[in-house]
């Protein structure tokens, strides 16, 4: 898709399996939002063909493809109660009236509003809202639903609540989902696979576990879930294969097996959970401490430079800020990427 | 820097809604306070009243022990970053932070040097000479809270601060945030409904619900002492069982719920027979499976956990990247959520027999509610 001389998304190749829940995940401006208004037919590709079910729907227009969809903004009817307002797609597909009402009820039983069918929007808090409009949208009987950022305008904790029940409700039907996020909490939890896109481009896909545990680039190890990056070198291989990286001060950790060369420049990017204390290990002073429920935060300044942070049981004591420690890394779970040619800053720059 | 003292504020908007109900709250000096509720709990009239863009109907702000009533916002030297914050449009980004310091008539090299730092910290750096026209939602954002911070106030009022930020980018600004904010000894009120940025930038979280203001007190106090129930469930997600309570016991309470199931919490100061509310994190939720090796995630406490109180059998396991969330259907008691560390994935399966523990000291009691469970946990 290209407007004047910029490609919002280029080259873009992606399938999606009947009844799966896709979620498309990426910073702003990386062109989710372009993808999915390509699917649905709202914006038509300067190049490229957009099928459903071996079927080029690239030139039908949007109200014939048979797609629901639900916007960050809610956008119900005000003058509607929620059954009218659910009501609205089977009546344009000129169901009988008795059907209409029918299938309305059905839906927001569904979404656990049926108890509200007569209330209007005005009356109803934001996450209710939103359950309304994905009921609208599923009764039209569409078996795809497009989720553009549903959950954005919503409270912190309402939206964690609503991103379980949308997904039961969708598997429940058996739909089909696109849903685009920047939030990449809400992704995990609610996708079969994860598209993650960054300036236009797929930068990579995968299952939830496999983007989490073993992503494919430095950007996708840190965009997805909290990951420390230190810089190295190549120094050595251990005997089961697994390759050394030797840290800035000298101090070598172990990691994944890799193909990269001796004194080839990379990063490892290790998580939070997978680094431990030990008697020995990797010099750093903790920085600071923060409580976040069921553990304690630590952020540590290693001798090498780089800020490392692990996580504390809360059932143990933390060290205090100012205090030295040793760390060590799990090494089955350090991923080791070549270092890249924009440098770090650049590979895991969000603009 | 001065210490803040808000005394029983009323404030009611036309329709009878009461936006501040007798509201009182004391900010210490340098203090970074987070304001935490859901929305219409009263977070924005309750800055407003500080920083003096609303007049309250009755009580008091002191600032240092001074009453501000009457005294004009352009005087109280505080600056409240609201959500509707404008950006100067005829001005770049870098004239637009430095604002304040050249209306002040501050040294050329001591406003660069500001700039630079605030700039920096909003990672606004490759975009100093961009109008604000040419800057999304988030780079305006940052930029407001950049000119915010360069004001030379004492008192820094942020209503919703990151909120139209990029989920990854909040995490990133909210550590800078504290910790520069910190530095320049501000006395802050931050106001969000986001309990994981409340308790990374909080050194005290004030919880706020229909006008008041319900518990006060550190992250850690909050999160395991909570006052309500509603707070219980509000920062962590918590299981919540209704029952009748028993008595306490040797370090503990009893709470029967249904069926006879018995369960264990802190000990607490309710009769016996007195209709109850247990709510349990769910991440001090253990579900243990039923004849797999006994759980040793807490195998290094000096006692362990106890015997699980009842059984289910699991319906989800959800993959959230370093935790999982499992969910156990427990006949008569609905769903109970458990979040763990996501090594113990392959280890729990849809239909696997489970039976639910925790440890009695991370488990609250209350009475139940006079409004009733269901209204007492609505989150909006």
């Amino acid at each position: 898709m290209r407007f004047g001389d910029f490609y919002a998304v280029h080259d873009i190749s992606l399938t999606v399996a009947e009844g799966e829940y896709v979620t498309i995940l990426g910073p702003s401006g990386c062109g989710k939002t372009t993808l999915i208004k390509l699917i649905s037919g709202i914006w038509h590709p300067t190049e490229g063909r957009v099928l459903v079910d071996g079927n080029d729907v690239t030139d039908v227009p949007l109200e014939d493809r048979d797609i629901g969809y639900v916007f960050q903004n809610i956008a119900l009817f005000p003058n509607l109660d929620n059954l009218e307002n659910v009501e609205y797609g089977p009546r344009v597909r000129a169901q009988p009236l008795t059907d209409q009402q029918t299938t309305a009820e059905e839906y927001l039983t569904l979404v656990s509003m049926l108890d509200r069918a007569g209330m209007f929007p005005s009356e109803l808090s934001g996450g209710e809202q939103q359950k309304v409009a994905i009921a609208r949208a599923l009764a039209s009987g569409s078996k795809t639903l497009m989720l553009d950022e549903p959950l954005s305008a919503l409270d912190a904790r309402v939206r964690m609540e609503l991103r379980y029940e949308i997904r039961r409700i969708v598997k429940e039907l058996g739909i089909t989902v696109l849903h685009v996020t920047h939030d990449q909490e809400e992704a995990m939890s609610v996708s079969d696979r994860i598209v993650l896109m960054r300036a236009g481009a797929i930068h990579d896909t995968g299952n939830p576990m496999e983007m989490y545990r073993d992503p494919q680039s430095i950007f996708a190890a840190f965009f997805i879930g909290e990951t420390n990056l230190l810089e190295g070198y190549v120094s050595g291989y251990t005997k089961n294969g697994r390759t050394k990286v030797r840290l800035r001060t000298g101090y070598t950790v172990r990691g994944e097996k890799t193909a990269f060369a001796l004194g080839d420049a990379v990063i490892i990017s290790v998580r939070p959970e997978n680094v431990y204390t030990a008697d020995d290990g990797l010099r750093a002073k903790v920085v600071s401490v923060v409580f976040m429920g069921t553990y304690w935060r630590v952020r540590t300044l290693a001798d090498t430079g780089d800020y490392v942070e692990y996580n504390v049981s809360d059932n143990h004591v933390p060290p205090a800020p100012g205090e030295p420690v040793m760390l060590v890394f799990n090494k089955r779970m350090t991923k080791i990427f070549g270092r890249p040619k924009e440098g770090l800053e650049g590979a895991i720059s969000l603009e | 820097m001065p210490e803040i003292v808000l005394e029983n504020l009323v404030k009611e908007y036309s329709g009878g809604i009461r936006a501040s109900d007798e509201l009182s709250l004391t900010i210490h000096d340098g203090e970074y306070l987070c304001l935490l509720g859901p929305t219409g709990a009263g977070k924005t009239t309750a800055l407003r009243m500080i920083c003096g863009l609303t007049a309250p109907d009755s009580g008091r702000v002191l600032f240092d022990g001074q009453d501000l009533a009457g005294i004009p916002i352009s005087e109280r030297r505080a600056t409240m970053l609201s959500q509707s914050y404008a950006l100067f449009p005829n001005m770049d980004v870098y004239h637009n932070v430095v604002f304040s310091p050249v209306i002040k008539r501050w040294s050329e090299e001591d406003t660069k040097q500001l700039a630079r730092s605030m700039i920096d910290m909003v990672h606004m750096g490759k975009k100093v000479k961009n109008y604000p026209r040419e800057l999304s939602g988030g780079q305006q954002q940052r930029t407001a809270l950049a000119r915010a911070m360069a004001s030379d106030s004492k008192v820094l009022l942020l209503d919703e601060p990151l909120r139209a930020l990029d989920a990854r980018l909040r995490i990133e600004l909210r550590k800078e945030l504290k910790s520069m904010v910190k530095e320049m000894g501000l006395t802050s009120v931050h106001v969000t409904h986001d309990q994981d940025e409340a308790m990374e930038v909080a050194d005290r979280i004030a919880i706020i619900r229909h006008g008041r203001i319900i518990q006060v007190g550190t992250p850690k106090e909050i999160f395991q002492n909570p006052a309500t129930p509603f707070v219980a469930n509000f920062l962590g997600r918590s299981n919540i069982f209704a029952g009748k309570f028993v008595g306490n016991d040797a370090g503990h309470s009893v709470i029967e719920l249904r069926d006879g199931i018995r369960v264990k919490a802190r000990p607490a100061d309710l009769e016996p027979g007195q209709e109850a509310v247990v709510a349990v994190k769910v991440g001090s939720t253990v579900p243990e499976l039923v004849g797999g090796v006994k759980d040793v995630q807490d195998s290094h406490l000096p006692d362990t956990l106890p015997d699980g109180y009842f059984t289910g059998n699991v319906e989800r396991v959800l993959y959230e990247g370093s935790t999982i969330t499992i969910e156990t259907n427990v006949k008569g008691l609905g769903i109970v959520s458990a979040q763990r560390s996501s090594r113990r994935f392959e280890y729990y399966k849809p239909g696997s027999r489970v039976i639910v523990t925790w440890q009695p000291a991370k488990a609250s009691v209350f009475p139940m509610p006079e409004s009733g469970l269901a209204q007492e946990m609505r989150l909006d």
